[in-house]
């Protein structure tokens, strides 16, 4: 099994930014999404969203699968939220409104349906899909446009401890080596009679079935962990600040979007709560006349 | 054997953090494109073992590193973007377990895999459930859907990977541990 890493570059925009002021900006904009509901808001976050994400350049054959994976979680949110259970959604939407279909709606052999949808259920469904379509655009692009080997430096120097930023380091870097040896294991097993792909077993004895692969896996990995970690005692590693290889420098640039991101933190946070609230859920005039 | 603080970060937490990391990440992946059958439509990741094995086995830090970056690094390299409700919700999945590290004398006696067990099951209701109650600070979904959409389909897999692969782990850990001397 290769893996590979989904980046490479696009020479964008959205690339030419430093990576702490895009991980600084994307969670302000996460943390400013969530404190809407108001579709008129939602819809100004949408918008900021995918000129976001199209300042990336990454190809729909990238984010084809990410995009899907969205798909299905909004499909399962609003049928279940909205269609099946016909619920308060989360304490959002106030109980009661008017029905879509007051009457009910008829099936076959003259049996009436009584479909409890309301118009401001309706409504909610589509701020669902501004604010999680949002937050998905923000988020989406990050594996195709930013290089896995700044991680390490980049959470160090948002200011995460320096071995925790070095355990990230350390991952990424062993992702590739593990993948190999997932490989050469999976392959020797095979050589045994080893079958993962055996159909008439049931759910409990195919993880079972897994252990051959699971198992000399992780304890060939603890084993050379232990390695690994006495090469490093013996580097001396933990006593000083760790230097890094690559070195992060803002920009103007990345000043005037960590200003934005301030500034959009800042007025959501004033906007929603004392003594504008503004931002709570709100059904447009002409919805509500419709459905009387 | 050495007394074993709990919370310690040290060189080897360090590296084994990483590496638990690193196999949640590929066996991820790896099970994804295997494509394991009689799993219907209901996602199964046998990966999810490795935090709560590595928190048994290294202590809370190094659990929750793993489950939580090792989610990430896995939704990173398939290009499922970054959701990180659902990172701290492994991540959790990961603490818990290890909180039982230092008490674990011998990783194959059936008291510590009872112990391990029950500590899993905890860590997968209260990791899926954090995870699955940020639903509806994110998407505004109600307890029912969160339970039907997401608690249920996630938690439920979880117990069932959790609770056949970590004893299996745990004694083989006990192997090395046995032959090593560590």
């Amino acid at each position: 099994m290769i893996i590979t890493w989904r980046y490479h570059s696009h020479h964008s925009l959205m690339e030419s930014f430093d990576p702490r002021t895009r991980w600084i900006f994307s969670l302000a904009f996460l943390f400013s999404v969530t404190m809407f509901w108001d579709a008129r808001f939602l819809l100004f976050f949408f918008v900021l969203s995918f000129l976001w994400y199209f300042s990336g350049r990454t190809r729909w054959s990238e984010t084809k699968r990410g995009w899907m994976l969205v798909s299905i979680l909004l499909f399962t949110m609003i049928v279940i939220n909205t269609l099946i259970t016909g619920g308060g959604a989360g304490g959002v939407v106030p109980e009661g409104g008017r029905l879509i279909w007051p009457d009910g709606i008829p099936l076959p052999f003259g049996i009436l349906w009584h479909f409890g949808l309301t118009y401001d259920r309706l409504w909610f469904a589509l701020c669902q899909v501004l604010r999680i379509g949002s937050i998905s655009a923000m988020f989406l692009a990050i594996p195709f446009t930013m290089d896995p080997r700044l991680y390490g430096v980049t959470f160090r120097r948002i200011g995460i401890p320096d071995k925790l930023a070095y355990s990230m380091e350390l991952a990424f870097r062993y992702v590739p080596t593990l993948g190999r040896d997932f490989s050469t294991t999976y392959d020797a097993q095979r050589a045994r009679g080893y079958e993962l792909e055996r159909l008439n077993t049931n759910i409990f004895q195919q993880i079972a079935r897994i252990a051959p692969l699971v198992i000399p896996v992780t304890m060939n990995s603890i084993l050379a962990g232990e390695d690994i970690a006495n090469a490093m005692d013996l580097r001396c590693f933990g006593t000083r600040p760790r230097e890094w290889l690559y070195e992060l420098k803002f920009q103007r640039r990345d000043y005037f979007l960590l200003a934005i991101s301030a500034l959009m933190l800042i007025a959501s946070f004033a906007l929603t709560t004392f003594p504008l609230h503004f931002g709570k859920f709100w059904v447009p005039a002409f919805l509500t006349a419709f459905g009387g | 054997m050495k007394s074993k603080s709990l919370w310690k970060f040290g060189t080897r937490e360090v590296v084994y953090a990483a590496i638990g990391a690193a196999l949640y990440a590929v066996l991820a992946l790896a099970t994804n494109a295997l494509q394991i059958p009689s799993a219907g439509n209901v996602s199964f990741r046998p990966a999810v073992v490795i935090p709560m094995f590595f928190g048994v086995a290294f202590g809370p830090i190094v659990g929750f590193i793993s489950g939580f970056l090792g989610n990430f690094i896995s939704d990173q390299i398939a290009g499922y973007g970054f959701w990180p409700w659902w990172d701290l919700g492994n991540g959790i999945m990961g603490l818990i377990p290890g909180l039982i590290a230092a008490s674990i004398v011998s990783y194959k006696s059936g008291k510590s895999i009872l112990k391990a067990e029950i500590f899993c099951v905890i860590g997968i209701v209260v990791g899926m459930g954090i995870a699955s109650l940020s639903e509806m600070w994110v998407s505004g979904a109600d307890m029912k859907t969160v339970l039907v959409g997401n608690f249920i389909p996630s938690v439920v897999p979880n117990l069932i990977n959790g609770l056949i692969l970590v004893p299996l782990l745990m004694i083989a850990y006990d192997a090395v541990v046995s032959r090593s001397g560590r």
